[in-house]
């Protein structure tokens, strides 16, 4: 009576659940994401002029490398992905480790747009403009470094032969995160640095 | 079928049983005992503003001395801002949601799917330490400076920013809803992950009970809409301890500051779903207990799904009715105006497919069947007060009136009251293990249904007339003077049903530790969570059951022919009719 269900074996289960519950957080961190940006968009319609014109403008050139440096990082987690379902396990440490190297220079970037920011006289404090600016960059960045600290793990397991073609899942998870870091940063880059 | 779930082996030590648990039903009891705890909390707050609405300015007795010793025992206006701003958070966040989203949604969602537990014990685990974290945060917000949190539950900037309550208990409490935001996203991943992962072979998405329905549709809410009040929270914090400037505005801003009205849009996009987060589980309850003890199946089962699922996903769309006076664009107001009042309609479906699944039923008046009656009703008079509250014609002169109080008591408050009650009644067999009183179980009803409707139709007639919510000693002004007798009344009614709950207090205690054992299906009813003992093994179910129909299937004269009674389980295979009764009856899918 009851219907028939195709074998699978409860490893490819579990990880069909982890992997949703990962697509869910992500949905939810998204309105997250979205409500600051909400925020942003309704600050700055208020506001009569973006930016005031005594404050500094922000960079554009160092913002834009990173977000080459932080789309390229993608690019070779995927690419660790890839290897790992075809069984070449021996090229997932080194791509995780070069993934997190290329997040910490996002972040080392990130630090020196802000110190340079800050010394020309862009303070949290200054009103609105400054606001948007500095809460949606750190809360991003923030995000960037559980990406960072999860790949350095991810690295060590890696390297010490824990991942394979038949069991890589929490690189698969890690990869939709670290995805998902880079787009917000794409909408960000295009909102808060371009227009 | 056991190769779907791992079996987890059961916890030794006394840490990890009982204190430290990933089994979901210690998780669920844990969430209800620390909600009950602040739901008395919460109650005793609403005594003291209906003390203050009663006999402003004088002190309150028995207590008063004790919290207010510095004004000899009456209620000072700092006081009460805290007072009833605590009262609202605290019932909303830290009482309702951990008992019915908690306990219930924890307690049920497995046991009724045939799961082992949750797809995430862990997750749980910690789901439930980060709630209590923002409960402590709660109760140190009291012992602070300047006391607790003082906006209003609400919390609007500019008041709730450092110029409107500069003290840490306003900052402790942001960050207490910004926790228990994180504590709630972590549940609601779970349930939604386990209801479409782990339920049991055979246990469709139309065969779910409608309580899980209810939980896993307000699961989603809170996965997609606590984040964004989570960020309302964290721009709050960052406003308050960093002097950024979102909400800041007018003079104690900085180059213009920010908007006011952001928090408002933020905090009601979050809000109005909130509101069905609260509903949509007692909608469930109610649902399957009408059927349970009406002995009848759920009048168009799929359409009350329906309606359900309509409703879900309309609440994310109507936020704008509660800034119909906030200066939004007309055309807009007509626009929420007309997707609000579009809520009543899958609402009044849900209405009408209850009230055809009594009728004519051979209804059973037990303790919970009698609390999820007085949940419709008081749900009725709360949506249908609600109607003046969406149209903007008559919300311009209701709004922020007591009328607005009395409604949303009556919805968010009374049903939610009403169904959580509903559920424990129905539940606690199975939750501990023992049965409760069902002679006090009748009184604390009575008392509760009663009274709690007179309150909130007084707060209703008093905000008719012109009394505005929140007013600290309300006859200052000498047009809202002739309502002192209708407030004491409503004070009157409001002590009773605080008194009211003193039986439900004794007989919760006396059951947990000295009521007589429970039986396996003291309801008999088919639902899956019924075939394990009272209270379940820790892994549940020993085989995952495989489900055969729906959760509702009574009076069935094929059932009755079979097997000689007015029901059979979810999962219970019906033996041929041509042949004698093949099993006892007690044996109702088990095997």
């Amino acid at each position: 009576m009851g219907e028939i269900l195709p074998y699978r074996p409860p490893r490819a289960r579990e990880e069909w659940t982890a992997y949703l519950g990962m697509v869910i957080f992500l949905a939810s961190w998204a309105m997250m994401f979205g409500s600051l940006f909400f925020a942003y968009g309704m600050v700055r319609a208020r506001s009569n002029e973006w930016p005031p014109a005594d404050l500094p403008s922000l960079p554009l050139v160092v913002p834009a490398i990173n977000s080459v440096v932080l789309v390229l990082s993608s690019a070779v987690l995927q690419l660790v992905l890839v290897a790992l379902r075809r069984g070449k396990a021996q090229l997932a440490g080194p791509g995780l480790g070069l993934t997190a190297v290329l997040g910490m220079v996002f972040l080392g970037l990130q630090i020196t747009t802000w110190r340079s920011l800050f010394d020309d006289g862009l303070t949290p404090q200054g009103g609105p403009y400054a606001s948007v600016f500095y809460t949606l960059t750190c809360f991003h960045a923030l995000h960037v470094l559980v990406g960072i600290l999860a790949l350095g793990w991810l690295c060590r397991g890696a390297l010490a032969g824990r991942y394979s073609a038949a069991r890589f899942l929490p690189v698969r998870l890690w990869t939709l995160y670290w995805h998902f870091v880079g787009v917000v940063w794409l909408a960000m880059f295009v909102t808060v640095y371009v227009v | 079928m056991e190769e779907l779930q791992h079996i987890h082996p059961e916890p030794t030590s006394f840490i990890r049983k009982w204190v430290f648990s990933t089994d979901h039903k210690v998780i669920a009891r844990q969430f209800l005992w620390a909600g009950l705890l602040f739901l008395a909390f919460g109650g005793g707050l609403a005594m003291l503003i209906r003390w203050q609405w009663a006999y402003p300015g004088e002190p309150v007795p028995a207590v008063g001395s004790l919290l207010f010793s510095g004004s000899g025992g009456s209620i000072t206006p700092a006081n009460y801002n805290s007072i009833f701003t605590m009262h609202g958070l605290i019932m909303i966040f830290f009482a309702i949601t951990p008992i019915m989203i908690g306990a219930f949604g924890n307690f049920c969602i497995p046991l009724m799917i045939g799961a082992r537990d949750m797809a995430f014990p862990k997750l749980n685990m910690l789901s439930f330490w980060t709630f209590l974290l923002s409960q402590c945060l709660v109760l140190a917000s009291f012992f602070v400076q300047l006391g607790s949190g003082a906006a209003g539950w609400t919390t609007y900037p500019p008041l709730s920013t450092n110029v409107g309550t500069p003290g840490l208990g306003q900052t402790l409490v942001v960050a207490a809803i910004f926790v228990t935001g994180v504590a709630t996203i972590m549940g609601g991943l779970n349930y939604v992950t386990t209801v479409v992962r782990l339920r049991a072979p055979g246990m469709t998405y139309a065969r779910m009970p409608a309580t899980v329905w209810g939980l896993w549709l307000t699961a989603i809410l809170n996965v997609l809409f606590v984040p964004v009040l989570g960020s309302a929270a964290l721009l709050l914090l960052l406003d308050r301890q960093f002097g950024t400037q979102f909400y800041v505005a007018g003079s104690s801003a900085v180059r213009g500051g920010g908007d006011p009205i952001l928090f408002q849009h933020l905090f009601w996009i979050f809000g109005h779903p909130e509101v069905y987060i609260l509903i949509l589980p007692p909608w469930g309850f109610v649902t399957d207990l009408v059927s349970f003890f009406a002995r009848k199946p759920a009048y168009w089962f799929k359409g009350s799904i329906f309606a359900m699922s309509a409703v879900t996903i309309l609440s994310a769309v109507v936020y704008g009715h509660h800034m119909f006076v906030t200066g939004m664009n007309p055309m807009l107001g007509q626009s929420f105006m007309t997707l609000t009042l579009i809520i009543s309609v899958p609402a009044e479906l849900l209405f009408l497919n209850w009230l055809h699944t009594i009728w004519k039923g051979s209804i059973r008046l037990t303790v919970p069947m009698l609390f999820a009656l007085g949940t419709i009703f008081v749900f009725g008079l709360g949506g249908l007060t609600g109607l003046f509250l969406g149209t903007i014609s008559t919300d311009l002169y209701l709004h922020d009136t007591m009328f607005v109080v009395g409604h949303f008591h009556l919805t968010m408050a009374a049903a939610a009251f009403l169904g959580s009650f509903a559920a424990i009644y129905f539940w606690f067999p199975k939750m501990f293990g023992r049965n409760m009183n069902q002679t006090l179980g009748k009184w604390h009803f009575w008392f509760s249904a009663v009274f709690i409707t007179l309150v909130f139709c007084g707060q209703l007639a008093a905000g008719y007339a012109g009394h505005q919510r929140r007013l600290f000693d309300p006859y200052q002004y000498t047009f809202l003077q002739h309502l002192h007798p209708l407030n004491r009344w409503t004070s009157y009614f409001a002590f009773l049903l605080g008194i009211g709950q003193l039986p439900f207090v004794y007989n919760f205690f006396r059951s947990v530790f000295m009521g007589t054992k429970a039986e396996m299906n003291p309801w008999e009813i088919g639902t899956l969570e019924w075939t394990l003992p009272s209270p379940p093994v820790h892994h549940n179910f020993d085989t995952i059951p495989t489900v055969h129909r729906g959760p509702h299937e009574f009076a069935n004269p094929e059932v009755k022919k079979a097997l000689g009674r007015d029901w059979i389980g979810q999962a219970e295979e019906l033996p041929k009719t041509e042949k004698a009764p093949a099993k006892p009856a007690a044996a109702a899918g088990a095997s």
